[in-house]
């Protein structure tokens, strides 16, 4: 292993303790009319606790994150009210796409720093079935500059598609790539119990659909779902006494280079900068990416993994589009099975929640939903490394972790 | 035949202090774009210069570009789009070397969108103002 910057060298002692994460919890995914954001949360935590096999006066920690539908400035305590529960240590992260492995970045560092010994780190939201037309556009303005945007029309769709169009002219890459990863993870997606699209489809479905915003068809697009996910993070000494197979953070990393998309230099400058994330995370892991096993990437539009994949050197500039026409991200004879839930484009959307589930459910040897709801067997044999990560705004910041199946060697 | 425009309901830029030079000059049909203290053209504008933290001046911009990407939007972000053609929404970089977003459209009466065929990643542009409301005029950029 390299020595590293000392921020890396920091970043590995601190791991080097042992952060695990001892339980995963997910709801049904959808559209659960009826149930409220606060009750997706508290359902979610009890099935995480029971995964972890401990009570929720066990843990002393949580972090949360945002609603779409319920506002409030004190998100992580109002749903420490709905549970009967005073933590000694609650926080929210609010960063898009990016929270969630940034809740985890949090709890690790509450446990670092001997805040809590074991956090929860939950998120879900009822964003299909309560959200108004007017926070619909309240979200898709966030995305804009107020002033100097919005007026133009920009959705989000087409704030990525002006990112992807320019990717595809320097790279000349077809839609049929894109394309290519909705088929690729909607073979994951038929085996995953909650998965809301479970329909195998292939690179022409996806050309036939109608257009959204150039280059996207509507299947390119992430959904708009109800749904809950949680994470258990705690020290490798308290996790020895839990329920569950833990997994272990290897390694953590974040990059920005742009919030507003006029404000992106070039898509080089994208791709490094949301690369940063999982390229550092990779290197405080003191991992290549051949080492990886499994990659849980963020998937906002069919574009998204791709120039991530790129960032975080697992392709080169402009491979990733015949990477994955090729099958390597495909869990059945694929070189690096990627998003084995079928990510936001066909499970669910609830930011990278269901990334990070996934990645410790293949690492713990338990990717396998045969007769749960008709789901079947995403397990990727031997999984040892896999890579997850969020990005927020149009491919604007992002978070990445490394996940081991391992503890951390004692160096 | 009435003088009345139609309200306009697409979305309007958030007015704020910051912006007022730039917006009172788009009102006289000119491109401001602000510039640091040694004279190197940003965007957007804003209260102080991006990393310098220095005052802001402007130039008067040239109003011609190049097309770095477009998206052709078919669906809108509010409901005022419903029922309009699809869409140019493009990111043009001015010759004065900043990047700016905007729609592309046709020099007719009223600027409607350019055809999607049309529409190519580099192609030649010039700025025209779109006087939306009587306080808002929007840069848009037409083929040169």
């Amino acid at each position: 292993m390299s020595e590293g910057t000392p921020d890396v060298r920091e970043a590995r002692r601190m791991l080097s303790k042992g952060i695990a994460i001892a339980g995963v919890g997910e709801t049904e995914q959808g559209k659960l009319d009826g149930k409220g954001s606060f009750q997706l949360l508290a359902e979610v935590t009890k099935t995480t606790l029971d995964d972890a096999g401990v009570t929720l006066d066990e843990v002393d920690g949580m972090v949360t994150a945002f609603s779409f539908v319920e506002s409030t400035l004190m998100h992580s305590t109002t749903l420490c009210d709905y549970l009967g529960w005073a933590p000694g240590y609650f926080s929210s992260v609010a960063v898009g796409g990016a929270t969630a492995p940034l809740m985890a970045v949090q709890a690790m560092h509450a446990i670092d720093a001997g805040l809590a010994t074991a956090v929860l780190c939950v998120r879900g939201d009822n964003t299909r079935s309560g959200i108004s037309s007017s926070g619909m556009m309240a979200m898709a303005r966030e995305m804009s500059h107020g002033a100097f945007e919005a007026p133009y029309g920009l959705s989000t769709i087409g704030g990525y598609g002006l990112l992807a169009q320019r990717y595809m002219y320097e790279h000349d890459v077809s839609g049929e790539a894109l394309a290519a990863v909705v088929a690729t993870q909607s073979e994951h997606a038929a085996k995953k119990w909650n998965a809301m699209l479970r329909d195998v489809v292939t690179i022409e479905d996806v050309m036939n659909d109608r257009m959204i915003a150039t280059p996207f068809h509507g299947m390119d697009c992430s959904l708009v779902s109800d749904g809950a996910a949680a994470f258990l993070v705690t020290t490798a000494e308290r996790a020895k006494d839990m329920k569950t197979k833990p997994v272990y953070i290897a390694g953590v990393g974040e990059g920005y280079s742009h919030q507003y998309i006029s404000q992106a230099d070039s898509v080089d400058s994208v791709r490094q900068g949301l690369g940063r994330a999982g390229r550092r995370a990779m290197e405080v892991a003191g991992i290549t990416p051949q080492d990886l096993d499994v990659a849980e990437i963020y998937d906002s539009f069919s574009f998204t993994p791709l120039i991530a994949l790129e960032g975080f050197g697992i392709c080169g500039p402009g491979e990733a589009g015949d990477w994955v026409m090729e099958g390597n991200g495909k869990i059945d004879g694929g070189t690096l099975p990627m998003n084995t839930h079928g990510g936001l484009i066909r499970q669910a959307h609830l930011g990278a929640m269901h990334h990070i589930v996934e990645a410790a459910l293949q690492l713990r040897g338990e990717a396998d939903d045969t007769g749960v709801n008709d789901g079947g067997n995403r397990q990727v044999p031997d999984a040892k490394f896999a890579i997850s990560n969020g990005s927020g705004g149009i491919l604007a910041a992002t978070s990445a972790l490394v996940l081991s199946s391992e503890p951390p060697s004692a160096s | 035949m009435s003088d009345e425009k139609p309200a306009y309901t697409k979305p309007l830029p958030d007015r704020r202090p910051e912006g007022d030079r730039f917006w009172e000059a788009a009102k006289e049909h000119k491109f401001l774009l602000p510039v640091d203290e040694s004279g190197t053209p940003f965007w957007y504008p804003r209260a102080l210069s991006p990393r310098t933290l220095q005052p802001v001046d402007y130039i008067e911009a040239t109003g011609t570009g190049t097309v770095y990407t477009y998206s052709i939007h078919y669906f809108g972000p509010t409901k005022a789009y419903k029922g309009e053609p699809p869409y140019a929404v493009a990111l043009v970089d001015l010759d004065e070397g900043v990047r700016v977003m905007t729609n592309l459209v046709k020099d007719e009466p009223g600027y409607p969108t350019l055809d999607p065929e049309d529409v190519e990643i580099g192609m030649k542009v010039r700025v025209v103002f779109h006087d939306v409301t009587d306080e808002i005029s929007l840069p848009k950029f037409t083929p040169v």
